[in-house]
Formats: structure tokens, C-alpha cells, sequence
């Protein structure tokens, strides 16, 4: 491959699975307040005009964001202003970083050269998201530590206790995935979703992992930390780690949880909704299952792909917005439980089952 | 009548009375209040109001109660039907032609006719006709104003003018109910002691033209005292606002009424002491401590004590103790006077403690209350400078100012200018090397002293008085002292802390102990026991 | 009946007796999540006509838009106090401080006056009621023998920059107008309207 091909498809790429989860954070941020309404009989922002039209409430949202940059960045006396500094980075970095494992499409062939559509496509892909995602816990602990606030503290430690419990359980019912899947990378688990069962069936993971799927979803949603599982935040009622935090630096913790459900959605997506695949299009177009088929461009059949994928990750958003804004919150125990009672077992039977299935089959 | 006391029963109690008791007298002592307009204890009988009906067996209709004489082995029922029943229908006729005009009637909260429609009343009015009208917000004397429409002519006002002040100004005239009470022509209601009609008229017809509109009276606390106006003492109800001090032109204390007492003043109190109460907060009062010739800031009570000490001691190293002088107010407490006595002439050795000012020719005794003393202690001040002091007469001590031969004064809450004219003061004070002032307002005589002390006025501390008579009346602090001002006592206790003299007790209590342990005319009286005799007030007057 | 179904559930809550699959969750979160999700869709669905202006108002959301909508006030609604004038133009207020004596909030302050014309005995000086702490229970109105004190003005949005702002003088409050009386037809129109 040319070297001119090769940096320019890899920093196109890097510029779109960073753009691809900013931009939809950024309208999740306008769902939270929008979807909540139109769910709740209300009809939401819509105050704030521009050019006297208030565009669907998104003029608020730009609101916020000069609101949130021109506000006092305040650092408690007391704390430690470093860490203090470099606690959201952290978490926002921890979130980003994982995205570049993610398959957000097949390949597309540009002059003679295949391009994989994935930043990197490490064999090790799933244990690298689970490595990253462990590590953002630390976003968190710092923010309430650095802010010698008791609240703060309380909240972090209430985070990494919920965050590490739910951690467990996604790893567990990722590698019952892996099993039934039988790959490591990213890629290849959405490769080997492609086939179908009896001819019209999409070998989805959901279907092969439907208990692994429901495990990780909830454990997912309790990785973002939102509702019902927002203990660490727990905005207004008991106080979280972001307590000491303003300006900026509070946007972008609350700019991470979206970030970090558009992660769930995409993983979610690539380990149980066949990724980018669309049901019965092959890499030269679609082939029906009662006979005939479409022919299509390869490359067109790969941007497609591209665009199913960002619908999938798009509805999943939906689902969870839509799952926070129907649920209360747990009570810490009733968390604590959740996690280690059911969850846990579960996916370790989940484990030992699809093993036995595994080698049977085989 | 052979027997000196007579046995009847009221309501089913019975009561042993002296003969010639009325039955409302009798009730009265069992507890029970028969509703009356009319009868006043301290005035004749007119049985005008028909209020005090009750029902009294073997009589063939309801009788006056406020008339009628006590009788052995009678039977009287306050409380039956046929004395409610009497009630309600007088009280109906008497408010036949009555206004409705309790929402501007100053009475309102402390009005017989209403506490008695609440309690006795009919409140379904039969009546259909039309109103008498009368002249209303009439002005019959400088302090006083009437409203014949609410006059319910229980003539007790006129009875007060013929027996009381007897001064004859007031009778009802015409007839039926056209009748009106009013002054007779050409004259006002101007003797001495016209205010007490207000008292003693149970409903709003009477008003104090002082008092008119300033604050209603629910909003007013009570606190038993004794006036300061004159040497009798008499006994007062101080009536002060706490809160809304919106009203009453934002001064605390709103008027003073008579209090009770058989032995002092009865149920009256002259004009005078009545409206005394203004003095008490008016613009001269002296609120922060102060240097005359200094630059006009507060320099605070420690400051000031210690640069007075400082300047009296070394006026008297230099002139001799002679040449000082104290002109003590004949109006202090006893307590303030001998703390007085104990700094100046026991601590300082002052022998020159004067007191004593003529009464002016305008002033002289009458035969109801009034005293030509205008001081309220002046029989405390000769027992207790009396024995010590070598010039009572505050004139001797002018004199030897003019003379040269004092050279300092300490003048204690008093002005000396109405009796001796403000020229001749401020030149005295002019000679002087040293003068302090300690007293709560400001005049000539403390402007053109150097050191001025701000202490509080007598509703502002406690202490004891002993009028004309000897008698010693205790009277409680009912607000505390405005601005930075201090009880005498304190005052004195301070400066004599400074001084490094003895200490003295800023508890009037201790105080009076000692002076008791001392002074022959106090010997065994305590001082709780004067506290005891502080009697009880009663917010309707009777 | 309602109040029957509320004791029903009450006790049904003291048993305390989930059923399996209530206690698994999930199926309830399901259950909950349809139910969210059929508001969802209906209302999307009506806003999208409204975005293309073929409907006018939505009909599923009871949203008023203040202030540029307001709620019809039902006549009775205590509002903003005025003063009401005799026929002369002088307050009707003879500053009796009933009102004064029986707010519960201390927020009126009145300086009585002698009167200024010949029929009028008193009259007050100065009459101020602290917005900030009025606690808008009536009283006031109540109290009043004279009628003269009356909560109709339909003035809901009474804000100031300062504590002082919020004490209503009595020039101010002699100033306010009743609100306009709308009939029950009229209130019952409006209502049907808003909800449409
Ligand atoms: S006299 Fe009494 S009843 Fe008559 S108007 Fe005055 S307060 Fe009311
Ligand atoms: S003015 Fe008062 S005291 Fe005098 S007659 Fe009338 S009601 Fe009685
Ligand atoms: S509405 Fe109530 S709180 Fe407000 S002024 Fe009237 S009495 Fe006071
Ligand atoms: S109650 Fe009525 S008449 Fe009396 S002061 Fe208040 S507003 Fe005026
Ligand atoms: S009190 Fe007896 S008649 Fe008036």
C-alpha cells in the first residue's frame, strides 16, 4: 500500500470514529432533554432562538456549550489542582480511546488498495475495550479524591465500587460471545455474524448469546453511569464525585457519560447486532432468500454498511436514553446485589453453557 | 339594719358582706362580674345604663344590681334566664342608635360595648329604623375629644367633672333620644385632670386627642409603674409597643393610664404625669456618651469613664476636693442615690451634694393628687443626703461658683435652667475647670458641660421611689435603654470603676439592701416585698 | 370508588407479594418501556404534523407557553392586592389595621392619618404590603370590614431587583384595576381552547 493511501485513510479514519461518537453525544445531549419531553407529554427547550427559530431545541444546546466555556473554572482551595485538572481528561480519554477498535464498517477498496474500515484492528480488539473501559474508572476516583470534598470522595468511591462490580460482568458475558464467536479481533467477530441460519436467518450473536446479550447490556448501562444506575452522580439528591467541578471540566464529565453510552451502543452492536452487517447483503449486493438479488458496487454495499451501523448505534442511544428516562434509580444495595447475586452467577453459567454447547457442536 | 354584716346568695354561693354593700360590690367579691356601664366605684350611684340587671328572687321584675343594697338572706341569680335575658335586650337598646364605627374608634379592643356584645349580646339586631345623629370628633378640651353618637350616656364622665376634678364642665342635654352629652356652653374641658374621663368612659365617645389614631391598642404591651411626675407617685400602667413600631410615630412607649391603688392616687392621675410619657423618647434625648469640645464621635463608655477619671482626679489634686460639687436629681432612686452617695461622698469624699430647688409659685399642692414638688424622690434625697451633705440648696452651690470657690460639678440628670434661667447656667458652667453631666437628655444644663454620660429614663430601669408621704414604690424596667445609654446605676458603678473606688452593685436589689441596712426611714422594708406590692394590672379599666 | 382502588392497592402494597415474574424486573421494565415508548411515538408523530404546520395546536401535550399563552384564572384565584376607591377617588380604607393585625405574614404596614375631607374620619397615611413576604392566604381581604382591600387583579408575576421593590405603596396599590371578569362561558371556552 502507498504510504500517501495509507496516512491519509488512517488519520480519515481517526477523524470520523472521533467525530462519529462526538456529534451523536452531542444530540444525545439534546435527546436527554427533548426525547424526556416528547416521552413525558411535554414539549421541552425551546426557548432559545436563533434567527427567531428555535430549531428544535438545539439552539439551547449551543447555549450550554458557551455557557459551560465562559463559566468560572473554580478549583477548590484545598484540592489538588493537578489532579484535579487532569481527572476529566482521563475519563474523557479512556471513552475516546476505546473507539478505535471498533469496526464501523467492512473495507472499501480505493485505487486497488482495501482499506479495513476499523482504526485498529488489534487481534486482541475485545480485551483492549475492557482494558480501557477499567481504566476509566479512574476518572472518577481522582475527580473525588483531587477535591477534598467528603461528598466527592464518597461519590468516587461509590463509583469505582459500582464501576469494578460491573466490569466483572461484562467481561464474563464478552467472552461468552468470544466462545460462541471464536475470535478475539473486532473485525472478525462481525465477519463471522454474516452467515445465516436455514438461509434467511442472520447469524446474529443475540441469537447464539441472548442471555449474554441482556447481561451485558444492563452491566453496560451501568458502566455510563446514568439512570438508573447514576449512583455516582446522583445529581441532586446525594451528591457525587463531579460535586467540586464547573465550567468545562463538569461538561466534560457529563459530555463522557454520553460518550460512554454511544460506546455501549457500538459494542453492544459489533458483539450481538452483527456490527455493520445488513441481513442477506453480500459483499456484491443483495441476496434474497426466496431467490434473485441486487446487484450492487462493492463499495456502495460497504458505505451502506457504514450507514447501518450508525443506525444501529443510533437506536441502541435510543433505547438506553429511553430505558433512563422510564426507570427510577436502584438503592445502592439493591445495585450491589443486582451485581454480584444475579448478574455475576448468570454469566458464569451463561460461560459454562455456551463452553458445552461449543465443544459439542464441535 | 341592727347587724354590721349581712349573708346573702349569689348564683348559689353565699357571702357575708358589710350591710349597705351593693349587690354588684357583693358579686364582685365572689369572683363574679355583673356587666355595668354606669356604676364607677369611685363615683355616685346613677343606675342610668340598666346594665347590671339581675334577677333577684321575690323581686317582681329584674333590679340594678349597681343600686341595689345587700340584704340578709337574699337570693340573686346574675346568671338566669330572665337576667340574660334583661341583658341582651338592654344592651340592644343601647346600641339602638350606636354607629358602627369600631373600625375607626380608637376604644376598639378595649370597649365595654364590645366585650359585652361578645359575651351577652343579641346578635340578631330586630331593629329597622334609622340612626340618631349626632356630632361627631368634637373637640370639648385640649385633650380630650367626644363623639356624641357613641356616647351611651352613662354620665360617669359628668359625674367625675361634679365630684371628682369638680369643675363642672360636661351635662347631657335634651331628651329622649336626642339626649347628647357635651360641655356647657363656653367652657372646656380643661381641668387638670380631664384625661381620666377617657378612662373612665367604657365606650369610644371620649377619646384621647393624643393618643387619637397613633396605634391601635392590640398591639399594645402593659407594664405596671410609677409616674415620675411630681412627688405623690402615682400609680401607672405603661402601655408600650414592641413591634410594628411603624405606629406611634416609631417611639416605644404610647401612653400612660392610671393604675389603681387606694392609698396613692385611687383611680386617677393628673394631665401632667398622663402625658409625661413624651419626654421619655423625644429628639433631646442623649444617646452616646460624648466630649463637648472634642470632635463629636462617640468615644464609648471605657474611653469616656477613664479620660473623666483621669481629668476629675487631677482637678482635684490640683483645686482640693472642695472645690467639687454634686447636683444630684431629687428624681433618682433611692438606689441611684446612695450608690451616689457612696462614689462621691464615701469614695471621693465630696461634702456638696445639693439637691434641693424651691417648688416655682406656679406649683402648689391641690387637694386631689397633684404635688408642688415636681420631683419624685425628694423625700429619698433628704434621707439619704440629708445627713451627709453641706449644701443642700443647689443655690448655695451656685453661689459659690459665682463666688469662685467651686470650681467643679457633677450634675446628675438635671436641669437646672427652668428654675434659674439659662443665661445664668451657661455663664456659671462657663468658669468651671471641670463639669460632668450624667443624664438622659440634653438642655442647657448638659450642653455646656464637658463630659456628657447618656443613662436611661425611669421606664428604662428599675428601681424604688419614696413619695411625699415616705412611701417606697418599686417600678420595673419596661424597655430597655435606647442608644448606648446605661441605667444610672450602671453609670455610676462604671465611673467608679475607673476611679478604682469601691465597687457598687448595678443590682438595684443589693443596692436597696444596703442603703435599707443604713438609712433609718428604710429599716425593714425588703426589697422583694416591694416587688410583692407591685399590684397587678387589669387591661379594662373599671 | 377511586379512593376504593387507592385502600385496594395500599393493601395489596402491605402483602408485599411481587410474583416471580414482577420480581424478575425485566419483564416489567419491558412493560414500562412500552408504555413510555407509546407516548413517545404518538407524540412524535403529532409534533412532526405540527412541524409541518398541518395541525395548529398538539393535542396530547397540556404545555402552556408562558408567557405568551396564559391560564385562564378562575375568577376566584387570589392575585396581586389593590385598593379599592370610594366613588370620590379617596382610598375606601379607613385604616382600621384589621388587615394589618391579621396577616400571618406581618407584610402589611399601614400609618393612619386623621382624615381629610369632612365625612372621612381616618384615613391611611401610608398602606404597604411586602410582596416578598405576602403569603397570598387572603386573610386581608377577609378581615376587612370596609371592603376596601380585594385580591382581583389577576397580576400573578410580581418580581422586583430588590427587597424595597417588592413593598407596594399605597399610590401603587390605588392604582391596580380588577382584573376583567370573564363569564363562565367565556372561562369554559378559553379552557376547551388551550386543551384542544
Ligand atoms: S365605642 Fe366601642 S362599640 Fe362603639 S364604635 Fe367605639 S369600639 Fe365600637
Ligand atoms: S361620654 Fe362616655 S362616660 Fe360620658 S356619658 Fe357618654 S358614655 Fe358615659
Ligand atoms: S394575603 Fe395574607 S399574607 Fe398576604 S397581605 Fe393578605 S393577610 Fe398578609
Ligand atoms: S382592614 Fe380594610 S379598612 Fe382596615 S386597614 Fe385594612 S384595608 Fe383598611
Ligand atoms: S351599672 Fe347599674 S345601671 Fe348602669
Amino acid at each position: 500500500m502507498n504510504a500517501v493511501l495509507y496516512w491519509t485513510s488512517t488519520i480519515a479514519k481517526s477523524a470520523y470514529i472521533l467525530v462519529f461518537p462526538l456529534t451523536l453525544a452531542f444530540f444525545l445531549a439534546w435527546a436527554e432533554r427533548k426525547q424526556s419531553a416528547v416521552m413525558q407529554d411535554r414539549i421541552g427547550a425551546n426557548r432559545a432562538k436563533f434567527l427567531g427559530r428555535p430549531f428544535l431545541g438545539l439552539v439551547h444546546m449551543v447555549c450550554d456549550a458557551v455557557k459551560m466555556f465562559v463559566k468560572e473554572d473554580f478549583v477548590p482551595d484545598s484540592g489538588h489542582r493537578v489532579l484535579h485538572t487532569l481527572a476529566p481528561f482521563l475519563a474523557m480519554f479512556f471513552a475516546l480511546i476505546t473507539f478505535a477498535v471498533i469496526p464501523f464498517g467492512y473495507q472499501l477498496t480505493i485505487a486497488g488498495e482495501t482499506i479495513g474500515l476499523q482504526v485498529a484492528d488489534l487481534n486482541v480488539g475485545i480485551l483492549f475495550i475492557f482494558a480501557m473501559a477499567s481504566l476509566g474508572v479512574y476518572g472518577m476516583v481522582l475527580a473525588g479524591w483531587s477535591s477534598n470534598n467528603n461528598y466527592a470522595l464518597l461519590g468516587g468511591i461509590r463509583a469505582s465500587a459500582q464501576m469494578i462490580s460491573y466490569e466483572i460482568c461484562i467481561g464474563m458475558t464478552i467472552i461468552g460471545a468470544i466462545l460462541a464467536l471464536g475470535t478475539l479481533s473486532m473485525q472478525d467477530l462481525v465477519i463471522r455474524q454474516g452467515y445465516h441460519y436455514f438461509g434467511w436467518l442472520p447469524r446474529w450473536g443475540v441469537l447464539l448469546q441472548p442471555l449474554g446479550f441482556l447481561l451485558f447490556f444492563i452491566a453496560g448501562i451501568a458502566e455510563t453511569k446514568r439512570v438508573p444506575f447514576d449512583m455516582p452522580e446522583g445529581e441532586s439528591e446525594i451528591i457525587g464525585f463531579n460535586l467540586e467541578y464547573s465550567s468545562m471540566k463538569f461538561a466534560m464529565f457529563l459530555f463522557t457519560d454520553f460518550i460512554e453510552t454511544v460506546l455501549i451502543a457500538a459494542v453492544t452492536v459489533t458483539l450481538f447486532f452483527g456490527g455493520w452487517q445488513i441481513p442477506w447483503l453480500f459483499e456484491s449486493g443483495f441476496v434474497w432468500p426466496w431467490g434473485g438479488g441486487w446487484e450492487i458496487h462493492p463499495n456502495v454495499v460497504n458505505i451502506l454498511r457504514m450507514a447501518a451501523f450508525a443506525a444501529k448505534v443510533t437506536f441502541f442511544c435510543w433505547l438506553m436514553m429511553a430505558i433512563r428516562w422510564t426507570l427510577p434509580r436502584f438503592r445502592y444495595d439493591q445495585l450491589m446485589d443486582l451485581g454480584w447475586k444475579w448478574l455475576l452467577p448468570l454469566s458464569l453459567a451463561n460461560i459454562v453453557v455456551t463452553a458445552l454447547v461449543v465443544l459439542l457442536v464441535n | 339594719m341592727g347587724s354590721a354584716t349581712v349573708k346573702l346568695t349569689i348564683d348559689g354561693r353565699e357571702v357575708e358582706v358589710p350591710s349597705g354593700t351593693r349587690v354588684i360590690e357583693a358579686a364582685k367579691k365572689l369572683g363574679i362580674e355583673i356587666p355595668h356601664y354606669c356604676y364607677h366605684p369611685a363615683l355616685s350611684i346613677a343606675g342610668s345604663c340598666r346594665m347590671c340587671l339581675v334577677e333577684i328572687e321575690k323581686f317582681p321584675k329584674p333590679a340594678i344590681s349597681c343600686h341595689t343594697v345587700a340584704a340578709d338572706g337574699m337570693v340573686v341569680h346574675t346568671d338566669s334566664g330572665v337576667a340574660k335575658q334583661a341583658r341582651a335586650a338592654m344592651l340592644e337598646f343601647l346600641l339602638a342608635n350606636h354607629p358602627l364605627d369600631c373600625p375607626i374608634c380608637d376604644q376598639a379592643g378595649e370597649c365595654k360595648l364590645q366585650q359585652y356584645y361578645m359575651t351577652v349580646g343579641q346578635y340578631d339586631s330586630a331593629l329597622l329604623d334609622n340612626k340618631v345623629k349626632k356630632s361627631k370628633a368634637k373637640i370639648i378640651g385640649p385633650h380630650v375629644m367626644l363623639d356624641s353618637e357613641r356616647c351611651i350616656l352613662c354620665s360617669r364622665c359628668v359625674r367625675f367633672t361634679d365630684e371628682i376634678s369638680k369643675s363642672h364642665e360636661l351635662g347631657i342635654f335634651n331628651r329622649g333620644d336626642h339626649s347628647e352629652l357635651s360641655n356647657y356652653p363656653g367652657m372646656s374641658l380643661d381641668n387638670p385632670y380631664s384625661g381620666n374621663v377617657v378612662d373612665i368612659c367604657p365606650v369610644g365617645a371620649l377619646t384621647d386627642r393624643d393618643f387619637r389614631f397613633k396605634v391601635r391598642v392590640w398591639y399594645l404591651d402593659s407594664a405596671p409603674s410609677i409616674c415620675h411626675g411630681c412627688a405623690r407617685g402615682c400609680n401607672i400602667r405603661v402601655d408600650y409597643l414592641t413591634r410594628r413600631l411603624h405606629h406611634n410615630d416609631g417611639k416605644r412607649i404610647a401612653r400612660f393610664k392610671p393604675r389603681f391603688n387606694p392609698e396613692v392616687n385611687g383611680h386617677w392621675i393628673c394631665d401632667a404625669g398622663r402625658y409625661s410619657y413624651k419626654t421619655l423618647e423625644d429628639e433631646d434625648r442623649l444617646y452616646n456618651p460624648r466630649v463637648t469640645d472634642g470632635n463629636g464621635d462617640n468615644p464609648g463608655w471605657n474611653a469616656i469613664t477613664g479620660r473623666i477619671a483621669d481629668a476629675l482626679s487631677s482637678h482635684i489634686s490640683e483645686y482640693g476636693v472642695g472645690s467639687v460639687a454634686v447636683i444630684a436629681s431629687a428624681s433618682m432612686t433611692n438606689e441611684e442615690m446612695w450608690a451616689a452617695r457612696q462614689l462621691f461622698y464615701d469614695g471621693l469624699k465630696i461634702e456638696k451634694i445639693a439637691w434641693r430647688i424651691p417648688p416655682g409659685p406656679d406649683d402648689i399642692d391641690d387637694d386631689l393628687l397633684i404635688r408642688a414638688d415636681k420631683n419624685a424622690n425628694t423625700f429619698g434625697a433628704e434621707q439619704i443626703f440629708g445627713p451627709m451633705t453641706h449644701a443642700a440648696d443647689v443655690q448655695q452651690v451656685l453661689d459659690k461658683i459665682a463666688e469662685g470657690k467651686i470650681k467643679a460639678w457633677i450634675v446628675l440628670d438635671r436641669d437646672l435652667s427652668p428654675a434659674f434661667g439659662e443665661e445664668k447656667i451657661r455663664k456659671l458652667t462657663g468658669g468651671l475647670k471641670f463639669s460632668l453631666y450624667a443624664g438622659s437628655h440634653l438642655h442647657a444644663t448638659s450642653r455646656s458641660c464637658r463630659f456628657l454620660l447618656p443613662t436611661a429614663v425611669f421606664t428604662e430601669k428599675e428601681g424604688t421611689i419614696t413619695n411625699f408621704s415616705g412611701r417606697v414604690q418599686y417600678f420595673p424596667l419596661v424597655v430597655p435603654p435606647l442608644g448606648d445609654a446605661l441605667p444610672m446605676l450602671e453609670a455610676l458603678s462604671r465611673l467608679s470603676a475607673a476611679l478604682k473606688l469601691e465597687p457598687i452593685s448595678t443590682d438595684p436589689g443589693a443596692v436597696f439592701t444596703a442603703l435599707a441596712g443604713d438609712i433609718a426611714h428604710f429599716k425593714g422594708t425588703s426589697y422583694a416585698e416591694l416587688i410583692k406590692r407591685w399590684a397587678p394590672i387589669s387591661k379594662i379599666p373599671s | 370508588m377511586a379512593v376504593q382502588n387507592i385502600i385496594k392497592v395500599a393493601a395489596r402494597r402491605r402483602e408485599a407479594t411481587l410474583g416471580f415474574w414482577e420480581r424478575v424486573y425485566i419483564f416489567e421494565v419491558v412493560r414500562g418501556l412500552w408504555i413510555t415508548t407509546e407516548h413517545f411515538v404518538g407524540n412524535l408523530y403529532y409534533h412532526i404534523l405540527k412541524l409541518f404546520g398541518i395541525i395548529k395546536v398538539h393535542p396530547l401535550t397540556p404545555t402552556i407557553q408562558y408567557p405568551e399563552e396564559q391560564r385562564t384564572l378562575a375568577p376566584r384565584l387570589r392575585t396581586l392586592h389593590r385598593l379599592v376607591r370610594r366613588e370620590d377617588g379617596s382610598p375606601r380604607c379607613v385604616a382600621c389595621m384589621m388587615c394589618e393585625t391579621v396577616c400571618p405574614a406581618l407584610c402589611i404596614k399601614i400609618v393612619a392619618a386623621e382624615g381629610d375631607k369632612p365625612q372621612i374620619e381616618k384615613r391611611p397615611k401610608s398602606f404597604d404590603i411586602d410582596m416578598g413576604r405576602c403569603i397570598f392566604c387572603g386573610y386581608c381581604v377577609e378581615a376587612c370590614p370596609e371592603d376596601a382591600i380585594r385580591m382581583d387583579t389577576g397580576i400573578l408575576d410580581i418580581a422586583a431587583y430588590s427587597r424595597e421593590g417588592m413593598v407596594l405603596d399605597i399610590d401603587t396599590l390605588l392604582s391596580l384595576q380588577p382584573a376583567q371578569r370573564r363569564t363562565d362561558k367565556e372561562v369554559d371556552e378559553l379552557q376547551r381552547r388551550l386543551l384542544q
